[in-house]
C-alpha cells in the first residue's frame, strides 16, 4: 500500500484559465525520497500543496496520503498531522517571536504536556545546530538559519511525510549548504520526502525523480536515467550539473565519457584524475 | 543592437569610482554598518561581479551607486564628474539600476508602453523614445514584432524579468547595475538572460552583477567586488592562482566550478575555463 497515491488528477486555479494539474499519476511508497522536478507552470508547487492538505475545489481524480483523501476536508485535515511542508521564502513560516518558541508552537497546539514539549524542542535545537539560537528574535536570523528554524518547527510534530518546495532558492550558497546538510540529518528516520526543485545539483540525493511538464508526469525514474535523456532535459529546459555538460561536450568533440558523470568526483575519475 | 547601447549617453561611459563611501541606517535600538568606508575603481566597460553572503552590503552598494541612496561618508563618482561638478545629478541619473525581481515593478498594459516610460520620462522626443524603446526590445530577445503589444502579465517569468531589464537599458545608461538578476529563473529563463548580458559585455557595455552564482559570475565578468559585512575585502581581476581561491572561502563563497575542477586536475587556475565548451577544449 504505497503512502501517497494520485492518479488522474486534474485541477485548474480558475475556470477560464489553463489547467495547473492535468492527468497526474504518482505513486510514493514509504520511506522514499522522490525529487519532483520540472519548468515553471508544470504543476510542482500546485503538487507540494495537495499533498500538504490545501483545498483544490473543483479537483478531480484521485489522491490519497497516508491513508487520508486529500479531495475531502476531513482528510485533508487528517493528513496535516502526518505531513509537514516547508517552502521557499525563510521570512514567511517562523511564527514565534523566538527560536525556541517557534519550534514549540506546533506542539502547543497538539496540547501536549510542556515537559514533553521542552524535551522535543531540546531535541529539536540540537538536531538542527540552533541551540546557541534558542532565544534569537526571527528577524535576527540570517535566511538558512531561518530556514533551519522552519524545518525544525515542521518535524518537531513527528511526520510520515516531509515535502520540501524548493527550500534553497532563496538562499545564498552557504544557506544552502547548512539546509541541505540539515535534510540529510533526517535521512534513515523513516521519513518519506517529496522535494520540488529547479536546481538539478539537488536531485542527486534522490532515490527517484518525477518530471513535470504541463501537469502531468512525463519521467520516473532514476536520476542516472534523467540526466542520460537529453531531449528529455532540453524539452524541459532542465539544466544539467556542471560536470554533465563539461562530458557532454567532450562527447561534442569525440571524447566518449561513460557513464555520464554527474558530480565532480565522476568527471575526475572518468578523466584519468590529475594529469 | 547597437542602437540601444552606443550613441550619446551609451553604455560605453561609465567609469565608476567609490571612494570610502560608508552608510550605516538604525534597525530599531542598533544601528547597522551596511557599508564601511567601501573604495574602488570600475573601469569604463568592465563586466564586474558583485559577490558577497546575504547582508553583507551588496543591494545597498548598489542603491549607493545609483544615488537612491546617500552616503554618510565618501564619495561617488562617474567618469570623473565628483559631487561639486553642475553636472553631476544629470550623470549620476545615467546609472541604470535593475532592482531584485524587477518584474514586480511592471505596471502598463503593453511591453512597448512599460519599456517607453522611462525614456518618455526623460523628455526625449518621441521618435527618439520609439526608437530606444524598440533597440532595447529586440537587445534582450523579445523583438517588438512579437512582444510590443503583448500585455507584461501574459508574458513567461524570464521574459517578464528581460521586459524589465528592457526598461532600463532604453535610458541608455552609462553604467548598468543588476542585484541578483538571476535569482527565481528557471533553467531556461536564466540561459535568456545569460545570454542578453553576455551579448551586452561583447558589445563593451559595464556592468556590475550582484549575486549569489558564483559561476554565472565567472561566466560573465572578468573582475569581482567582493563584500564581507559592509567591508570591501577583494577587487580588480579574478586572482585564482594568486590566491583568489583562498579569498573566497576566507568569506564563505565556493570557487567556480571550473576553478575547482582545475585545481582536481592538477592544471594552472589562472587557465580555468569559463564554460563546458572551454574546458572540453582545453581538456580534449
Amino acid at each position: 500500500m504505497p503512502l501517497i497515491a494520485i492518479k488522474d488528477l486534474r485541477y485548474a486555479y480558475s475556470e477560464a484559465g489553463p489547467p495547473a494539474l492535468d492527468g497526474l499519476d504518482l505513486i510514493v511508497d514509504e520511506g522514499e525520497w522522490v525529487c519532483i522536478v520540472g519548468p515553471n507552470g508544470s504543476g510542482k508547487s500546485t503538487l507540494a500543496l495537495l499533498l500538504a492538505g490545501l483545498a483544490m475545489p473543483g479537483a478531480a481524480g484521485m489522491a490519497q496520503a497516508c491513508g487520508h483523501d486529500l479531495l475531502t476536508a476531513s482528510g485533508r485535515l487528517a493528513v496535516r498531522r502526518d505531513v509537514g511542508i516547508l517552502f521557499q521564502n525563510p521570512d514567511n513560516q517562523i511564527v514565534g517571536s523566538t527560536v525556541e518558541e517557534d519550534l514549540a508552537f506546533g506542539l502547543e497546539n497538539l496540547a501536549l504536556p510542556a515537559a514533553e514539549i521542552r524535551v522535543r524542542v531540546d531535541e529539536m535545537l540540537a538536531s538542527f545546530d540552533l541551540v546557541e539560537l534558542a532565544r534569537r528574535e526571527p528577524h535576527l536570523l540570517s535566511g538558512g538559519q531561518k530556514q533551519r528554524t522552519a524545518l525544525a518547527g515542521v518535524v518537531a510534530i513527528p511526520r510520515r511525510v516531509l515535502i520540501l518546495d524548493e527550500p534553497t532558492a532563496m538562499l545564498d550558497p552557504a544557506g544552502q549548504s547548512e539546509v541541505l546538510a540539515a535534510l540529510e540529518s533526517l535521512r534513515g528516520h523513516g521519513l518519506t520526502v517529496v522535494y520540488v526543485t529547479q536546481e538539478m545539483d539537488e536531485v542527486q540525493a534522490a532515490d527517484r525523480v518525477v518530471a513535470l511538464e504541463e501537469g502531468q508526469a512525463v519521467f520516473d525514474g532514476s536520476v542516472a536515467a534523467l540526466f542520460a535523456d537529453a531531449a528529455l532535459l532540453q524539452r524541459l529546459s532542465l539544466g544539467l550539473p556542471q560536470a554533465a555538460c563539461v562530458a557532454l561536450a567532450l562527447r561534442e568533440r569525440g571524447h566518449h565519457v561513460e557513464p555520464l558523470p554527474l558530480t565532480m568526483d565522476e568527471l575526475v575519475e572518468s578523466l584519468g584524475g590529475a594529469r | 543592437m547597437r542602437d540601444a547601447l552606443s550613441g550619446e549617453g551609451g553604455i560605453a561611459g561609465g567609469a565608476l569610482t567609490c571612494e570610502g563611501v560608508t552608510f550605516s541606517y538604525d534597525e530599531g535600538r542598533s544601528r547597522v554598518q551596511a557599508l564601511d568606508s567601501v573604495t574602488f575603481d570600475q573601469p569604463a566597460g568592465c563586466a564586474t561581479a558583485l559577490l558577497g553572503p546575504t547582508g553583507s552590503g551588496k543591494s545597498t552598494l548598489l542603491q549607493v551607486v545609483r544615488g537612491l541612496l546617500d552616503q554618510q561618508a565618501g564619495s561617488v563618482s562617474l567618469d570623473g564628474v565628483t559631487a561639486d561638478d553642475p553636472r553631476y545629478e544629470a550623470v549620476r541619473r545615467q546609472v541604470g539600476l535593475v532592482f531584485q525581481m524587477p518584474e514586480l515593478q511592471l505596471f502598463a498594459a503593453s511591453a512597448f508602453e512599460d519599456v517607453s516610460f522611462g525614456p518618455r520620462q526623460l523628455g526625449w522626443p518621441p521618435l527618439q523614445v520609439e526608437r530606444a524603446a524598440n533597440a532595447a526590445l529586440a537587445s534582450v530577445g523579445l523583438p517588438v514584432e512579437r512582444f510590443a503589444r503583448r500585455h507584461p502579465h501574459s508574458l513567461s517569468g524570464g521574459e517578464q524579468r528581460r521586459l524589465a531589464l528592457a526598461g532600463v537599458l532604453a535610458m541608455r545608461p552609462r553604467l548598468l547595475l543588476l542585484d541578483e538578476p538571476f535569482v527565481g529563473l528557471d533553467p531556461r529563463a536564466r540561459r535568456e538572460l545569460v545570454a542578453v548580458l553576455a551579448t551586452l559585455r561583447a558589445e563593451g557595455a559595464g556592468f556590475i552583477l550582484a549575486t549569489h552564482d558564483i559561476d554565472l559570475a565567472w561566466q560573465l565578468c572578468d573582475s569581482r567586488l567582493l563584500l564581507d559585512d559592509g567591508r570591501l575585502v577583494g577587487a580588480g581581476p579574478w586572482a585564482f592562482g594568486e590566491g583568489g581561491e583562498d579569498e573566497l572561502v576566507a568569506h564563505r563563497l565556493c570557487p567556480p566550478f571550473f576553478v575547482a575542477l582545475w585545481e582536481r586536475l592538477g592544471r594552472p587556475l589562472a587557465e580555468a575555463p569559463r564554460s563546458a565548451a572551454e574546458a572540453a577544449e582545453a581538456l580534449a
